[in-house]
């Protein structure tokens, strides 16, 4: 009777030995308990008593189902992340994994302790060999060709995991967050967030919902063609969340508007998502064509932070308060709910 | 068969008729060339000397008629026995890269070459005796696209006696050349004839240079063969007359 | 005329001496073997991580000869040295080895010293194919070969199949028919591919880098499937020297001399265009490495195929191993930027000693 589980027990205990030593990486000691339970969890910030999600599941190993379908093994709490978009930054900080991002993109502006670090991708390409120099074990990139795809697979075959983010509506956003919290053993930190996040965007609705939509022009560009929010693009549902009824492209694919078309439109509040490149409300104002509109007629052209508005990260809620305090200047929101 | 008896002629055409559409090119031409002859090939504008080359060396298949190379017809030989056989001297040909004239004339060998390993001794043996021959050492080194015209006739000559075959093929050599070089390629042609025992079949367009270089002559007017024997019987008063449609006073023969 | 005071022994003499320097082709291929040596070791030592030059040499002599030389390094330096820069460097050479060959195959073929791999159509062909794969929203990865990468060689495949078809039913001569049919499929592919571009959103950024050319995702695996189809098509062309060389003074003449013209050039167009399309499909469309490689090393050896063959292919294959080393060292700029760079200005002064005497 007794010689039969015995076997189980060492083969057991055995395999478990070998996945820790795999992570020996992590600053965890590796006690191996004898009894045929999950390995403890790396995570040494999560006890079982406190939080109201205790959650007695291991973090790792994981197997991630990234936003491509892909499913990405991860043994071990990453300890050394590598993120390419600005906005996995932003979250990796928030959730407080920042301490353990060893490198960014070189147009990372946020947090302020993320520009330091090391670059290892600009906005056409990604230096795979820095990547495997700095022995990365894990990298989140993003989707729809913001990352090169072909260096996401080559990081791949070379055995980093790599896990692709990409949100095409807000609640996207949400689920990216939580993605990432899992991916490196923050989840509930996470999970923590996004109810926040959740509570502001609420917030929001409630205090422009009873309200008349003024029409929304949000300019991305005009140098040289007219780029606006395409049909069921990000820009469109933020602006219709703030409290506004958003002008689109009349297409799902293209970003371009015609000036006809934007005229016919009429919009009655500007916004300039190009403010940081220097465009001003004064030069909207004296562009050839624009005065017949209502906005320009009635000195309703706003800068706003394009940053916060688009970036898929922590921040959003900012953006949406931006957008709905420039929608309905005259609406109080209450102080925010803190973000971390 | 293919024999190699030295009676049997080395060319013969046997009612060759090319036709293009309704036109005919060549009309029943019978033809027969013994080893060691030296023929030339006359005959107006259109007349059909050119094709009549053409059949004999196996580019163009006449529409009825037979050609015969060494006693096996051209049809079913390879083309590179034919070029063991049958050596033409290359018209006016372009070179798209500076080559130099010892190149020029090694192409000659490439029938005989070793098809990976290239010139073997022999075939430089070849080369050098041909450019001895020909009498363009003095051109060695030098860039053949930047050579005068007569001495890149006598570069694409000295490339056909590389070949080294019993027959010399060569389609209006003079075209370009000036009297002297005119007179000093028909003499190498004689010489190659007499001292190598070259068969030579020239298309000229120059009576005077053929009835004295050429002690047979094959007249062809509209594809047909309308005379062929020495010069004197070939080229009467009343022949040119009716043939070239020239006042016969004006081509000077020397007996 | 005749010089018969000549001796044939001072004739031999005479050719023995002109062809000294174009008849020590050992040399040359030693000095490109050592070139090529030196572009190894100089490419795998460089890249965006620094890594000891000893160090580099240890774990190649490890890896590839397994010699311990006493030195310790760390997984990842390994992986960089032998899974990253090694497969680069080597693919470089491989691409660059398979676009001199096939320039010069159709720099013969086509009596055009002007002639490039991508002169019948072959670049716009792998290039719309390359579009297409990027625009269909479907992924295959088969080995580590995408739609990408299938789509560019079938699509160089077919164009110079459609151009060689096509070029036949036309009454010209052959080889303008081919030019002139090649320039014109290529118009309407490139054509194609505006269109493509137009309509392809996020993924303009792909096509256009594979338009310029690179090395980045260079793989082992990578190397694996086009190094057979490269080599082995050069191989075959280099085994039909003879027919290029028989070329050298037109078709007629080829003919005369014993060479199967018309099966000849189908068969070196077929065997030239593998090549390319096998190099493109990998690696890009990378410009210049096809037209002036075979000029520089005719100058040094000669017209003839068999020896500018295997030069031509030791000399592209440097040739593109140092212009990706440059590449990486001027901070990752694309390393068809860096042939053109040294490409246009030879062509240009190919231009101006271009002689009349060549058909177009």
């Amino acid at each position: 009777m007794d010689a039969s589980p015995r076997p189980l027990r060492v083969i057991l205990s055995s395999i478990l030995a070998f996945v820790v030593a795999a992570c020996s990486g992590a600053a965890t000691d590796p006690t191996v308990s004898p009894s045929p339970s999950p390995a403890p969890s790396a995570t040494p910030a999560v006890s079982p008593a406190t939080g109201p999600t205790a959650s007695p599941a291991p973090a790792f190993p994981v197997t991630i189902v990234d936003d491509e379908g892909t499913s990405v093994d991860i043994p071990c709490e990453p300890r050394r992340i590598v993120s390419l978009t600005p906005a996995t930054t932003e979250i990796l900080f928030a959730i407080g994994a920042g301490d353990r991002v060893v490198a960014t993109t070189d147009f990372d502006d946020y947090p302020p302790e993320a520009v330091e670090l090391p670059d290892v991708a600009s906005f056409t390409s990604v230096d795979v060999e820095q990547i495997v120099g700095l022995e990365a074990d894990l990298v989140i990139a993003g989707g729809n060709n913001f990352n090169d795809p072909e260096a996401i697979a080559r990081l791949r075959s070379l055995g980093v995991p790599v896990v692709v983010t990409y949100a095409a509506d807000v609640e996207g956003v949400l689920r990216d967050i939580e993605l990432v919290g899992s991916s490196v053993g923050r989840r509930d930190q996470a999970r923590d967030l996004v109810a926040s996040m959740r509570a502001g965007f609420d917030q929001v609705a409630r205090a422009t919902r009873d309200r008349e939509r003024p029409r929304v022009f949000y300019e991305l560009d005009a140098t040289s063609e007219i780029y606006t929010a395409a049909d069921d693009s990000f820009i469109e549902e933020m602006i219709d969340l703030a409290g506004g009824d958003p002008i689109t492209t009349g297409s799902t694919t293209s970003f371009s508007i015609s000036l006809e078309r934007l005229i016919d439109a009429d919009p009655e509040l500007i916004l300039l998502g190009d403010a940081a490149y220097g465009v001003t409300p004064d030069q909207v104002a004296q562009r050839s064509g624009w005065a017949v509109m209502t906005a320009v007629h009635d000195g309703r052209i706003e800068p706003v932070d394009d940053v916060v508005i688009t970036r898929p990260g922590p921040r959003l809620v900012e953006g949406l308060r931006q957008l709905a305090g420039a929608i309905h200047p005259d609406v109080d929101l209450p102080s925010p709910v803190p973000v971390p | 068969m293919i024999g190699d008896s030295r009676d049997s002629p080395l060319v013969r055409l046997d009612g060759i008729s090319v036709r293009y559409g309704d036109r005919r090119v060549l009309d029943s031409v019978d033809l027969s060339i013994a080893r060691g002859e030296r023929i030339a090939l006359i005959g107006p504008n259109g007349a059909g000397k050119s094709t009549l080359l053409r059949v004999a060396s196996g580019l163009l298949r006449p529409t009825i008629g037979r050609a015969d190379l060494d006693g096996s017809s051209v049809e079913t030989l390879e083309r590179i026995e034919i070029a063991r056989r049958l050596a033409v001297v290359p018209q006016q040909a372009t070179l798209p890269f500076a080559t130099r004239v010892e190149e020029v004339v090694a192409l000659g060998r490439l029938p005989h070459e070793h098809p990976l390993r290239g010139p073997r001794a022999s075939d430089r043996a070849a080369i050098a005796a041909a450019i001895e021959r020909v009498g363009v050492g003095h051109l060695l080194g030098r860039d053949a696209r930047e050579l005068s015209l007569g001495e890149r006739q006598l570069v694409l000559i000295a490339l056909a006696v590389a070949q080294a075959t019993p027959l010399l093929v060569l389609d209006e050599p003079t075209v370009h050349l000036d009297l002297r070089h005119q007179v000093g390629t028909m003499e190498l042609l004689v010489d190659l004839n007499e001292r190598d025992g070259t068969t030579i079949l020239a298309v000229l367009h120059d009576l005077g240079l053929a009835a004295h270089f050429f002690p047979r002559l094959v007249l062809l007017d509209a594809g047909r063969v309308v005379a062929d024997g020495p010069p004197h019987e070939v080229l009467g008063p009343d022949r040119i007359r009716e043939v070239f449609g020239v006042d016969p006073a004006l081509v000077r023969l020397r007996d | 005329m005749a010089t018969r005071g000549e001796s044939l022994g001072a004739t031999q003499l005479a050719l023995a001496r002109t062809g000294a320097l174009r008849g020590r082709p050992l040399l040359v291929v030693g000095g490109g073997l050592v070139a090529l040596a030196l572009a190894l070791v100089l490419g795998v030592g460089f890249g965006s991580v620094a890594i000891e030059p000893a160090d580099t040499v240890a774990i190649l002599a490890q890896r590839l000869l397994g010699l311990d030389l006493g030195r310790e390094w760390t997984a990842a330096t390994e992986t960089i040295v032998m899974d990253l820069r090694l497969p680069r460097v080597l693919t470089a050479m491989v691409v660059g080895l398979g676009l001199a060959v096939a320039g010069a195959t159709f720099q013969g073929l086509l009596r055009n010293p002007l002639a490039d791999p991508y002169v019948l159509g072959t670049a716009s062909g792998a290039a719309l194919g390359a579009a297409i794969a990027v625009l269909i929203p479907v992924r295959a990865v088969f080995l580590e070969f995408g739609l990408l990468h299938g789509f560019a060689f079938v699509g160089a495949l077919v164009s110079v199949y459609t151009v060689y078809r096509l070029s036949r039913s036309s009454g010209l001569a052959p080889l303008t028919s081919l030019l002139l049919t090649g320039y014109a499929v290529g118009s309407l592919l490139a054509a194609g591919l505006a269109m493509a571009m137009y309509l392809s959103g996020a993924a303009l950024r792909q096509i256009f880098s594979y338009l310029l050319g690179s090395f980045d995702a260079a793989s082992w695996v990578r190397l694996g499937g086009a190094l057979p189809i490269v080599l082995g098509a050069s191989l075959a062309i280099l085994l039909r020297a003879r027919a290029l060389n028989g070329l050298l003074l037109g078709e007629e003449t080829a003919a005369n001399l014993g060479v199967d013209v018309s099966r000849e050039r189908a068969i070196l167009l077929a065997l030239a265009s593998l090549a390319t399309a096998a190099a493109v499909a990998i690696s890009g469309l990378i410009g210049f490495v096809g037209l002036v490689v075979p000029h520089v090393v005719r100058l040094v050896v000669g017209p003839s195929a068999r020896l500018v063959l295997p030069v031509s292919a030791l000399g592209g294959a440097a040739l593109l191993a140092y212009a990706d080393l440059a590449a990486r060292m001027l901070g990752e700029i694309p390393v068809g930027v860096v042939t053109a760079v040294i490409g246009a200005p030879f062509f240009l002064l190919l231009l101006r000693r271009a002689r009349a005497g060549y058909e177009l």
